[in-house]
């Protein structure tokens, strides 16, 4: 460490999120193995509840081989409303304690408690705290990880899950490493991984013993990525209100189109639903983004980046459409499509400039015309 | 053509037209400079299409004629010869070469003919009048800083100069604003303005003018129609396209009866300004202003450098008012005051603030606050 105060980062990490809401709020589900998502025959599992799990049910999983490793499985519909407002209680718990919290999705966030603000003795004290709170408030349990940095703490929110929570210290971190599968790094896909092992390398222990040299040449920069953490070395800030890089909506058709008309219905939908977003969070992106996947699971993107900010409904309408019919014509079917709004002008952080009102200027034409 | 000049004339006439010559040009003729020998004078011209600049030096004219050639290495090699030395440019007509002579330097740069050179044609201004270029000056730099570079909104790309009348004096205004402040300044209406319709003096204009007018002193011409204006002083001479737009209704955004009176120290209160905006994020720059009876604290913070207070002593009545700011249009502001005071008229902190000098009433800024 170069001098600088150790951090103290905590990961709070929300059990089986989606599924323990709906087991909270349907007693017929408590106990049962339970997934969040459609049974239809094209759906797949957004959530598992624990005794799911059991069975091997896992989230993105195809909703029918969920099924054929649990037969007993009862699927509830997802209710993102609900979510999301579960979501802001626990934020507004943990706001309470730092205001340097950084969600990562609606069920887990970073906390970085190094200021300590609450003077509790330490940040495992403070876990504990808001642990409780959120099973008191909620009537859910979280897990927690505790360590200096983001990549430990996340590590180790998992490593006593569920209800649990665990610290890794300074001292302990290459220890903790050492033993891990490196398919559970921040940063190692199943792809990484694979290559990983054929290179011998397996565990943290064996990725620590790698020269730097060797992981740049084999994977570039996320080389020297994955040589700092085999150390336990993550400079990474816990970074509040992370403005939002992108907003994006698929869907997964229930057959294969090959029908222009139907497909171009889909994607006009898909295209409502990101404005949705943009106009409520007066969010406005320059680049949009369609993702064709065809019945072969074949996936190609087309983006086109424009000069200005995409601000009306039917612009960002017009141009995925464009892009979509730049793939025609069809050889195949197409089994989903989605739209991605992305480029956002750099996003407020609850500060705004307000605006005079000038009212409308006006082109020499149009005033000459008026006039 | 054939003509033998100073290098240090010739330097200063090319570095004045080269400027309008955008770097990168489809019409290759756009990067020339126009040369064109007489008697005992050279002209150099160059344009955008937009905007173009003349200028006449002393010079021998041994063979009187005209070509262009390129205006940045021109302006280059000029510029790499020593102090003091004479420059022999020739060009022997049609499609030839420009020959430039200096001491035991030859360049021969390649020439396009005059004939292609586009000519602006000022047409009739019917309006002009005369300024100082002290005026002139105070009019462009106490506004340009505020011209928005929004291309949406074009007709805000420049300055807009108006005749008004100003607690019953006929005053001449300059006005720029890119919706988030606005900028207002006027002197006295010079005879033969009167009549003179609303024109918006392009950006990139007012930034050419601006530098030939760090070289002059004595008073510039201005003429003008609905389309064009021309800026004559000494021997340059600069004519430019107007934005053809309207431009809103400023006097709407400027408050009348704002009544929280805040007056600081201009020094005092930038440095702080200053000082405390080192903390408040790159993107946002915001800074809060806490107003008390006699006393103004300037804070800011940011989740990622921590925060800073700073108190100010002030002379302030009215209730106590909060209200953030964007700390570099404050400065911005500031920079333009000259006198030792600066005046806050604020109503509230989602309401336009007016800022002026306390000595000096000629200019106005009126500054829309942040929600911090």
């Amino acid at each position: 460490m170069s001098g600088a105060a150790i951090r103290k980062i905590i990961h709070v990490d929300m059990d089986a999120f989606y599924a323990s809401v709906e087991q909270r709020d349907d007693p017929g589900l408590r106990g049962r193995p339970v997934a969040v998502g459609h049974a239809a025959r094209r759906g797949v599992v957004a959530a598992a509840s624990y005794e799911a799990r059991a069975f091997g049910v896992r989230s993105a999983m195809p909703s029918v081989t969920a099924r054929r490793l649990c037969p007993d499985l009862v699927f509830a519909p997802p209710r993102f409303g609900v979510y999301r407002d579960v979501s802001r209680q626990v934020r507004a718990i943990l706001e309470q304690y730092t205001p340097l919290v950084e969600p990562l999705s609606l069920d887990e966030a970073y906390l970085d408690v190094t200021a300590n603000l609450r003077a509790l003795p330490s940040a495992s004290a403070t876990a504990t705290e808001i642990r409780a709170r959120i099973r008191a408030e909620t009537g859910l349990t979280a897990s927690a990880g505790i360590s200096y940095n983001k990549f430990l703490a996340k590590l180790a929110s998992d490593h006593r899950k569920p209800n649990g929570q665990f610290v890794v210290t300074p001292d302990r971190a290459r220890d903790f490493l050492a033993t891990l599968p490196v398919a559970k790094f921040h940063g190692v896909g199943p792809v990484t991984a694979a290559r990983l092992n054929r290179l011998g390398i397996t565990t943290g222990a064996e990725l620590a013993r790698q020269p730097l040299e060797l992981l740049e040449r084999e994977f570039g920069k996320m080389g020297r990525w994955f040589f700092a953490i085999a150390r336990g070395e993550d400079g990474r800030e816990v970074l509040p209100d992370r403005p939002r890089k992108s907003s994006g909506a698929e869907t997964t058709f229930a057959e294969d189109l090959t029908d222009p008309a139907r497909i171009e219905a889909g994607l006009a939908a898909m295209a409502d639903e990101v404005w949705g977003w943009c106009a409520r969070s007066e969010s406005l992106g320059r680049t949009a983004t369609v993702k064709i996947k065809y019945a072969d699971f074949r996936l190609v993107t087309r983006s086109r980046t424009l000069a200005t900010p995409i601000d009306s409904r039917a612009l960002l309408g017009a141009t995925a459409l464009d892009l979509l019919r730049s793939v025609y014509p069809l050889r195949t079917g197409i089994r989903l499509v989605g739209v991605t709004l992305s480029g956002f002008a750099s996003g407020d952080t609850g500060t705004a400039q307000l605006d005079l009102d000038l009212g409308g200027g006006a082109d020499g034409e149009a005033a000459r015309a008026a006039g | 053509m054939k003509l033998t000049i100073e290098r240090a004339a010739l330097l200063k006439a090319l570095n004045h037209v080269q400027s309008v010559v955008e770097k990168r040009n489809t019409i290759p003729i756009l990067s020339n400079v126009k040369i064109e020998a007489k008697g005992d004078r050279a002209s150099f011209n160059a344009t955008d299409m937009d905007l173009d600049i003349a200028e006449k030096v002393a010079a021998e004219a041994r063979r009187a004629g005209s070509t262009t050639a390129p205006a940045h290495t021109l302006y280059e090699i000029v510029r790499k010869l020593p102090e003091g030395s004479q420059v022999e440019l020739e060009h022997g007509g049609g499609d030839g070469q420009l020959t430039l002579r200096s001491g035991r330097s030859k360049f021969a740069l390649p020439a396009l003919p005059v004939e292609d050179f586009p000519a602006m044609s000022g047409g009739e201004m019917p309006h002009s009048f005369t300024l100082s270029s002290d005026e002139l000056k105070t009019l462009i730099d106490r506004t340009r800083f505020a011209i928005s570079s929004e291309e949406t909104r074009y007709y805000l790309n420049g300055i807009y100069l108006h005749g008004a009348e100003s607690s019953g004096v006929r005053v001449l205004r300059a006005v720029a604003t890119d919706g988030h402040r606005l900028a207002r300044v006027e002197v006295p209406l010079p005879q033969g303005a009167a009549g003179m319709p609303g024109v918006i003096v392009p950006r990139k204009t007012v930034n050419e003018l601006r530098k030939l007018l760090d070289e002059t002193e004595g008073d510039v011409a201005v003429a003008l129609s609905e389309t064009k204006i021309r800026f004559a002083f000494g021997d340059a001479e600069l004519t430019s396209k107007l934005i053809d737009g309207t431009f809103p209704d400023y006097e709407r955004v400027i408050p009348r009866d704002n009544d929280k009176i805040l007056e600081v120290d201009r020094v005092q209160f930038s440095q702080a300004v200053d000082r405390v905006s080192a903390i408040s994020t790159e993107r946002s720059r915001a800074i809060k202003m806490s107003v008390e009876k006699g006393a103004l604290t300037l804070s800011a913070s940011s989740p990622e450098q921590g925060s800073a207070v700073e108190e100010l002593e002030a002379t302030y009545e009215s209730t106590p008012i909060e209200i953030g700011f964007n700390s570099r249009y404050l400065l911005d502001i500031m920079a333009q005051i000259e006198g030792d005071a600066a005046r806050f008229a604020m109503a509230d902190a989602a309401s336009p603030t007016v800022v002026r000098e306390v000595a000096d009433g000629s200019a106005l800024y009126v500054l829309m606050p942040m929600r911090v």
